[in-house]
């Protein structure tokens, strides 16, 4: 399948390459240009810009920051629209708020494009193994033209519903995991500052209705102290800020998901923000009079 | 002095009206015509467009609700922009983010327009009534000019710093006196349910270190179940989306304050939203027995 494929950051461009080894025809796009050349190198086209891209693929793919990014390479000045390419299938894999995502879906629509919201799970260990989650709103006729694409670069691949579908999954994946986080990070301080072995109580944890794969995997790095980044703090606190706006949009109370926002807001506030999402151990150490 | 007036809601209309009683040349423009009628009723020149008053004005005053609304009026198709003159001097006493504040400033002075944001609080009573507090940001060359007129509408007017610090103040403001309701509406459901007398617990506490603004008037609403706006709570919710926008770009944390924006977000959901914020004593009855 002939795939254009814009923005190749830590995410974007390990899955670009695993749809070059799936055998498709790659051409990439990337606002610096010095990040297209590994994608070159390994036999993808370069475009001049997505509106270039556009015009000779049959799927455009977007894996950018933010909403105004996304909005930018879709309807922006020499972007994916102005190709002109009805019948195309446009999807986006970043993780935007779902009502960005279905207001681009709706203007894409009018120049006769198909859109995708299509935000993954796995991190940057997924996107390299090709084991992404993807959470897919938009109609069925368009994922299953783009299912081929998906099928290169994740595993878990879950057609959500309409528009926006695939971003309110990725937000209650946020919620989960965003709170999991620190929940897991509280009990294991918890259980140091009342003089218990962390190592331990996480044993004992996993065999219980306590387990899951953060106490795993994130509480098993926290025990290590490896802070390594993962998955970032402050992209989790860009999601955390995505949720928050959802709830004053939609008039929701979400209590837990508030609070565990302001912990994320005091990670970047206090120089954590490079470090992995589970260096929320360290703020609370700190907040629970431990010198760290 | 020639003073031009815009958004003539609960707010604005008394304020404008101040204006006018003070001996004022005012000329308004309201988005609803049948706004403005009480105030050209009253001698005020009514105008087609925003940029109409601008034209005739050496000050014009702003009191919508959204910074999207600020942004609309004086940049937006026949805005304030396209009659304003060096010299001119804005003044938008909505309640908007810091950032769209300095960002409308900076785009007016580049046209040799001040602007201050002046964001006011005392409510309905208070503008009624003149006594408004504003908090001021910007040039002090024009708040020297505005000043008599800000003393037509308020009893303190302070000049918080430069441009976006009235509107920071404001955030502040709201943070302290909407957490305030916050916690009274909880110490009087707590007092009700535990089997006190809420009316009393709420005259017991006005006597000692509990006493506040908020607990005089917002808890009496509560005792009285009087759910009648003053401030609409759908004002709050909104006030309460800049706070946690500011949290976030800032990377600091307000624990207190996303508790209560989930507060007013229930609030919303529960229909509550032109109710007087007062009314965040049914959220916490919602979920109680």
């Amino acid at each position: 399948m002939k795939i254009g494929f814009i923005g190749l950051g830590i995410m974007g461009r390990p899955m670009a390459l695993n749809l070059l080894n799936g055998g498709h025809q790659l051409a990439v796009w990337a606002r610096r240009a010095e990040s297209m050349q590994p994608l070159l190198d390994a036999g993808a086209r370069g475009a001049a810009s997505p509106a270039a891209l556009a015009g000779g693929v049959d799927l455009v793919i977007s894996m950018v920051a933010d909403a105004p990014d996304v909005e930018q390479v879709m309807l922006g000045e020499r972007g994916v629209a102005s190709a002109g390419k009805a019948g195309l299938v446009a999807v986006d894999m970043s993780t935007i708020r779902p009502a960005a995502a279905r207001s681009i879906a709706a203007r894409l629509l009018e120049q006769g494009i198909d859109f995708l919201d299509a935000p993954v799970s796995g991190g940057e260990v997924g996107a390299v193994a090709g084991t992404l989650s993807i959470m897919v709103g938009g109609s069925a006729a368009a994922f299953e033209r783009a299912r081929p694409a998906f099928a290169s670069i994740g595993r878990n691949i879950v057609h959500v519903g309409e528009s926006g579908a695939g971003q309110v999954a990725k937000a209650a994946n946020q919620i989960v995991t965003g709170v999991g986080v620190l929940t897991v990070a509280e009990a294991l301080n918890f259980a140091a500052r009342s003089g218990v072995d962390p190592a331990r109580v996480r044993e004992a944890l996993l065999g219980g209705f306590a387990y899951s794969r953060i106490l795993e995997n994130h509480g098993q790095r926290m025990l290590d102290r490896d802070f390594r980044p993962g998955f970032k703090s402050w992209m989790h606190q860009k999601d955390m800020n995505i949720v928050m706006q959802s709830a004053h949009e939609l008039g929701l109370c979400l209590p837990v998901s508030a609070a565990t926002a302001q912990m994320y807001n005091a990670m970047v506030g206090s120089g954590l923000g490079e470090e992995d999402s589970i260096a929320v151990l360290k703020l609370l150490e700190r907040l629970s009079g431990a010198a760290s | 002095m020639r003073v031009g007036f815009i958004g003539l809601g609960v707010m604005g209309r008394p304020m404008a009206g101040h204006l006018l009683a003070a001996g004022h040349d005012l000329a308004v423009w309201a988005r609803r015509p049948a706004a403005a009628a009480p105030l050209v009723d009253a001698g005020a020149v009514g105008c087609a467009t925003p940029a109409a008053v601008a034209d005739r004005c050496e000050v014009v005053f702003t009191m919508l609700t959204a910074g999207s609304d600020v942004e609309q009026v004086v940049f937006g198709r026949d805005g304030l922009d396209a009659g304003l003159v060096v010299g001119s001097i804005v003044v938008d006493m909505s309640s908007i983010a810091p950032e769209t504040a300095r960002s409308l400033a900076r785009r007016l002075a580049a046209r040799g327009v001040d602007m201050l944001d002046a964001p006011v609080s005392g409510g309905e009573q208070g503008a009624l009534a003149a006594s408004l507090s504003i908090m001021v940001g910007g040039p002090k060359r024009a708040l020297d000019r505005v000043r008599p007129l800000f003393e037509r509408l308020a009893t303190t007017i302070v000049h918080v710093g430069e441009s976006g610090a009235g509107q920071v103040a404001k955030v502040c403001n709201q943070m302290v006196m909407v957490g305030t309701l916050q916690a009274i509406a909880e110490a009087l459901h707590f007092a009700r349910c535990a089997g006190a007398d809420a009316h009393r617990v709420r005259l017991a506490l006005a006597g000692g270190s509990a006493a506040s603004r908020v607990l005089e008037v917002m808890g009496g609403k509560m005792v009285e179940r009087d759910f009648v706006a003053g401030v609409e709570a759908r004002l709050h919710h909104k006030d309460y989306a800049v706070v946690l926008d500011e949290a976030h770009r800032r990377g600091l944390p307000m624990p207190v304050s996303a508790q209560v924006s989930q507060q007013l977000n229930a609030l919303m959901a529960m229909g509550l939203g032109r109710c007087d914020s007062a009314a965040l004593l049914r959220v916490l009855e919602a979920g109680s027995r």
